[in-house]
């Protein structure tokens, strides 16, 4: 097997430690410091804030841009909707150097107070998805790393947004959440929602948890900032335009946040 | 309506009584240890497990409230304590080791805790994170650090029964018990003791704020003084606003 993966069994064998399976990618093509949107078409926009970027890797849901940020290099890969999807890449990622994962997503607001357009700092999650509990029983706290929050909250006060610190909950049906009522559990679904909105959760969202217990296993660090960019009670979502702006504030806040981690390879 | 004194019917204290900044250990008897490090001690008197005194530090009104042994006691002393006014907790406790990132000695500061207690379901389902207060970790970092004490910094579990803990071999749930305890070695998680979970969740659930420190496998007086030390100027860090959080 070569040690650039340029062989056909280097590209696909499961094992493979030379080109992980299904983000294709290889020691050598991405940073320590990951961003991680969902969408693969995010990719693209989020690399565009940094300085030099160049594709190195797409497949399936899994896209891959590396480049630099004010001189420190930074990693941003697409994971796919959900935390299966997000296992896979985070355990990949990690595989080939990364360690330190910052998921860029959006939300829907679930307080009074959470309105669209701001952007949530997750200091943990809500394990309401099956991802995870492979991996550590239910028990167990989906925490974002300490200094990583840190680090988020200090980059959104010096670029002044608009921003939460808080839980956020992950679950594995998106429109278990937006229709409950279609759904044979409706009840087991208000009832736990309910729950989370008295408990304080910030925001809803698909990813977080997994990032956040499978990043506490492999010992790597972890944080996330959801946009707020849906609010179910109000009715209130942002436009193509506002979007864009605030999800660009988001990337901005990750990338500025990264100066403060020291680079691992 | 229930009486505003009905909800206060644990504690040896009421209304005006108590600091916003409240210590919780376990133990009644650790109340007069980690009070000696306070200016003007008043002991406020015990009922029950629940043993309370105040005094200041650098001028900060500070409580120190045990919680007794396990979640049920410690969801109590919160909501009492909360109901009279406290906002703030940091327990002082000891732990066990888990993973061994953190040994015999060390001392252990939470970030979040393993809900493997029945208190805090009864509040909220067990999906949701025991998350301690992003503010009183840092604080607690901060203040071991300008004492120049090392911490180890993680999760840690939270039991409701001790000796499934210490001599798991012996319980009917014994193969259960040897799992979990495998999962939390492999997972990550520093520490085990008995009332973080319900202490990080309650506070988080009402708006309060909390955190947990812990001596590992160590009880001496010393050790104690020592940690108290770190979270009376955790306390002060907090109440003069000099974190960035």
């Amino acid at each position: 097997m070569s040690k650039d993966g340029g062989t056909e069994e280097a590209k696909g064998g499961l094992l493979d430690e030379t080109v992980q399976y299904h983000v294709q990618l290889k020691k050598g093509d991405i940073s320590d410091f990951v961003i991680l949107p969902g969408d693969p078409g995010r990719v693209e926009f989020i690399a565009e804030h940094f300085d030099k970027a160049e594709l190195v890797a797409e497949n399936r849901e899994y896209k891959t841009m590396t480049g630099e940020y004010k001189g420190r290099p930074v990693t941003v890969t697409s994971t796919g909707i959900g935390c299966p999807s997000a296992a896979i890449a985070l355990e990949e990622l990690a595989n080939v150097g990364a360690s330190t994962f910052v998921r860029c997503g959006t939300s829907g607001g679930m307080q009074e107070y959470t309105r669209v357009g701001e952007k949530v700092i997750a200091t943990g999650a809500v394990r309401y998805e099956g991802t995870s509990i492979q991996y550590m029983p239910i028990e167990f706290p989906a925490v974002a790393s300490h200094d990583m929050v840190l680090a988020l909250k200090n980059s959104a006060i010096k670029n002044n947004l608009d921003h939460h610190l808080g839980i956020v909950q992950s679950k594995d049906s998106f429109y278990g959440q937006h229709n409950p009522e279609k759904m044979p559990i409706a009840d087991e679904l208000r009832q736990k929602w309910d729950a989370w909105v008295k408990g304080g959760v910030l925001c809803s969202e698909m990813e977080a948890a997994t990032i956040f217990v499978v990043g506490s296993y492999r010992k790597v660090r972890t944080g996330a900032v959801l946009l707020v960019a849906g609010d179910q009670a109000r009715g209130e979502s942002l436009t193509k335009e506002e979007y864009k702006e605030n999800m660009s504030e988001s990337v901005k806040m990750i990338l500025d946040s990264s100066l403060e981690i020291e680079v691992q390879i | 309506m229930f009486d505003k004194l009905e909800q206060v019917k644990h504690l040896p204290i009421s209304f005006g009584d108590i600091a916003r900044y409240v210590i919780v250990p376990g133990d009644p008897n650790r109340v007069p240890i980690i009070s000696e490090l306070l200016d003007d001690v008043q002991h406020q008197g015990q009922n029950r497990e629940f043993n309370a005194a105040r005094g200041k530090y650098k001028g900060v009104d500070v409580s120190v409230v045990s919680t007794g042994i396990g979640c049920p006691s410690t969801a109590i002393a919160v909501e009492e304590l909360s109901h009279i006014g406290a906002e703030v907790f940091i327990r002082i406790g000891t732990s066990g080791s888990v993973d061994g990132s953190a040994q015999k000695g060390d001392i252990f500061i939470a970030t979040a805790a393993v809900r493997d207690d029945g208190t805090s379901k009864q509040y909220i389902p067990i999906e949701f994170p025991a998350l301690a207060d992003i503010e009183v970790v840092d604080s607690l970092i901060k203040a071991s650090e300008a004492l120049n004490v090392p911490t180890k910094v993680g999760v840690c579990q939270s039991k409701d029964s001790f000796f499934g803990e210490v001599e798991p071999e012996r319980m009917p749930v014994s193969e259960y018990l040897d799992m979990k305890w495998k999962a939390w070695q492999r997972g990550g998680v520093g520490a085990s003791e008995m009332e973080a979970a319900t202490l990080f969740t309650l506070s988080s659930i009402f708006g309060l704020h909390s955190g947990g420190i812990f001596a590992v496998e160590t009880h001496d007086k010393e050790t104690i003084h020592k940690i108290t030390k770190i979270v009376l100027e955790s306390i002060y860090y907090m109440e003069k606003g000099v974190n960035n959080v």
